[in-house]
């Protein structure tokens, strides 16, 4: 590795004068490619935010990182049957093979030797063990340009495609309205599966359906935050939503907004500060979302837990 | 025959390199792997790799050298807060244990690779170095730095057997004897750590993890005693190192995805056909049961719960 440090431009106040203009810029709507990726960051987020609720509840959070990194070798092969970067084959490659990893996992979980934690690990390394394999070749074979690929692991919402950004958005809306839709059969069977199998919840099409969701959800955010992070954008706003709120609804709709707000927040740092890739940058938003949830939240958090504490202390005082 | 097995190692002597990374980076990743794969700690596994590129990029920005010591003491600090904050964050009665390990080591590394971009020039070509390594440009200093940490771990790991596999198999009675759990614990977390700075730049931040999580969960289906699966584990680590260089030539692809690709190709070989735990195995003895027709009640009884999970 050869690494030169360079100044840490970031904190230099001379430049605050064009971070402020650039950050107007990027809310101004002047450039087509910024509103783009502005409207796909928010609907990222609050996409990742809906169907990783659902995920955290059932104990299923790393799924997603297995899904999201498994999307690579489906990228790869799609590249490579198409010859091209057409929206369409490299969603569809993405989404089998996501799912494909979700199935494996459940495999692999089963029988007597075998680990879920393990399996998770597994089937994650493996696939993106194949779908480098594959990039390699691509980068030996290409004759026309693989660019676009290389963005798809840490992510790039300005790259955003009207396709993609139409895809997304569907996704989203599709998503939302079968939350809606299958409301009820969705909550029994997270929170008690056993029993909504007793009335008859078909329990099991429910799983794979939301795994199902899960890929689909997984594909087209992995052009804005990558494949190496998109778990984080499942994962952390559901897990912060439940410090806030203790009803499914309520939780979802917070889970939504942090989602929506550290995809927006995200985009317009990476768009102000060059270089930083969009996915870290949404994922460390929602990272701040997380431990502000974690101090400050009314169920369970860190400063409630201390005063409820101090007052039993207190009032256990007064008894004696 | 002689092309493809004897030739590539004439050409240059980057094929003895990288298989020589390769394997010293397997066998210790592949031990360790075994005790936390069976203290259900495989995606800490995961996480510690990953953590890896902000202890490293921290431990740059602090020194401002690239020498393989304050890369090893920044990878290991940040390991063991990472371990730490998880291990807080899942006693959090709000905070699922899984979501807990997707949230720090996410949150690590996105910072890890912020900083790289911004403080650090060529950020790019790093990143991808990171993320995927490169065993057929191994420097001579990752050979060193392997040569040197592989066999200490491999001699912790046989030293501290004992408390180790204890420890594996039943915390409470470790406790009881009075063996330090909580040391034995981190001391696995520091070695994990350990063991993937020196594979980082062989084999990359995210293959690492299969070959700490590949080899056990392989090993796991063949054996019945720890020492059987430490050695079966160590044998596949090796065994992937060596056909996945010789894949790589053949077919002039990445190394180190080569040698997951092996790993993870000797894993369903024994997911599917191990003598006794492997899938086909198993629906033949189940099979040849239902032929004979002499299942006896509990045997029926299983039967019957399998078809109703179906």
């Amino acid at each position: 590795m050869d690494l030169t440090l360079t100044t840490p431009t970031i904190l230099l106040a001379a430049d605050f004068a064009e971070y402020q203009s650039r950050a107007i810029e990027f809310f101004s709507f002047k450039y087509q490619f910024v509103t783009l990726a502005l409207v796909a960051s928010i609907v990222v987020g609050a996409l990742c935010g809906l169907v990783g609720t659902f995920l955290v509840l059932r104990r299923l959070s790393l799924l997603g990182d297995a899904a999201g990194h498994s999307t690579l070798p489906g990228l790869a092969i799609a590249f490579l049957v198409v010859g091209s970067l057409s929206t369409g084959a490299l969603m569809i490659g993405a989404l089998v093979s996501s799912f494909l990893s979700a199935l494996a996992v459940g495999l692999f979980s089963s029988g007597p030797r075998s680990r879920p934690d393990a399996a998770i690990g597994i089937v994650l390394s493996v696939f993106f063990g194949v779908g480098i394999v594959l990039l390699s070749y691509i980068q030996r074979v290409a004759t026309t340009s693989y660019a676009g690929l290389d963005s798809m692991l840490l992510g790039n919402v300005a790259g955003i495609t009207t396709g993609q950004l139409i895809a997304l958005i569907v996704t989203a809306v599709v998503l939302s309205g079968a939350t809606l839709l299958f409301y009820r059969p969705l909550s029994l069977s997270t929170f008690d599966p056993e029993f909504a199998r007793s009335i008859g919840v078909p329990v099991r099409l429910v799983h794979y359906s939301l795994l199902g969701a899960l890929a689909c959800s997984v594909v087209v955010s992995v052009q804005a935050v990558g494949v190496v992070l998109v778990s984080a954008m499942l994962i952390i706003p559901g897990a912060s939503a439940l410090f806030w709120a203790r009803r499914l609804p309520v939780v979802l709709g917070v889970a939504v907004i942090i989602g929506a707000t550290s995809g927006m927040l995200g985009a317009l740092t990476s768009y102000v500060f060059e270089g930083v890739s969009t996915g870290p940058a949404m994922v460390l938003v929602a990272s701040a979302f997380f431990i502000a949830s974690l101090v400050l939240g009314p169920r369970q958090g860190v400063l409630v837990t201390m005063r409820r504490a101090g007052d039993a202390a207190q009032r256990g005082g007064e008894h004696v | 025959m002689y092309e493809l097995f004897v030739e590539p190692w004439t050409l240059g002597s980057w094929m003895w390199r990288g298989t020589l990374a390769g394997a010293l980076a397997a066998i210790p990743c592949a031990m360790i792997g075994v005790f936390l794969y069976l203290r259900r700690l495989s995606l800490t596994a995961d996480a510690l790799t990953h953590v890896a590129l902000p202890g490293i990029v921290a431990a740059f920005l602090l020194t401002g050298s690239i020498e393989p010591l304050p890369m090893l003491l920044g990878a290991v600090s940040m390991g063991l807060i990472a371990s730490f904050s998880i291990e807080s964050l899942a006693r959090h009665p709000a905070v699922r244990s899984d979501s807990a390990v997707g949230i720090v080591f996410t949150a690590f590394f996105a910072a890890g690779v912020i900083a790289l971009s911004v403080f650090v020039e060529d950020a790019h070509i790093d990143t991808q170095c990171v993320l995927f390594g490169d065993v057929l440009g191994v420097s001579d200093d990752t050979l060193w730095l392997l040569g040197v940490t592989s066999p200490l771990i491999v001699a912790g790991v046989l030293a501290c057997f004992r408390w180790l596999s204890i420890v594996s198999f039943d915390e409470g009675m470790a406790r009881n004897l009075g063996i330090p759990v909580a040391l034995v614990h981190y001391g696995l977390m520091t070695a994990a750590s350990v063991t993937t700075v020196a594979a980082f730049e062989a084999v990359g931040a995210i293959l690492a993890v299969a070959m700490i999580i590949v080899p056990a969960a392989t090993a796991h289906l063949f054996a019945d005693r720890l020492q059987t699966m430490l050695a079966v584990a160590v044998a596949h680590g090796v065994a992937s190192a060596v056909f996945g260089m010789y894949c790589a030539i053949w077919f002039d692809v990445s190394a180190a995805g080569a040698i997951v690709c092996v790993g993870g190709m000797l894993y369903i070989l024994a997911f599917l056909f191990a003598p006794r735990h492997g899938l086909v195995p198993r629906a033949m003895k189940r099979f040849a049961r239902r032929e004979v027709g002499t299942q006896s009640p509990r045997e029926v009884v299983k039967v019957d719960a399998v078809r109703d999970a179906l």
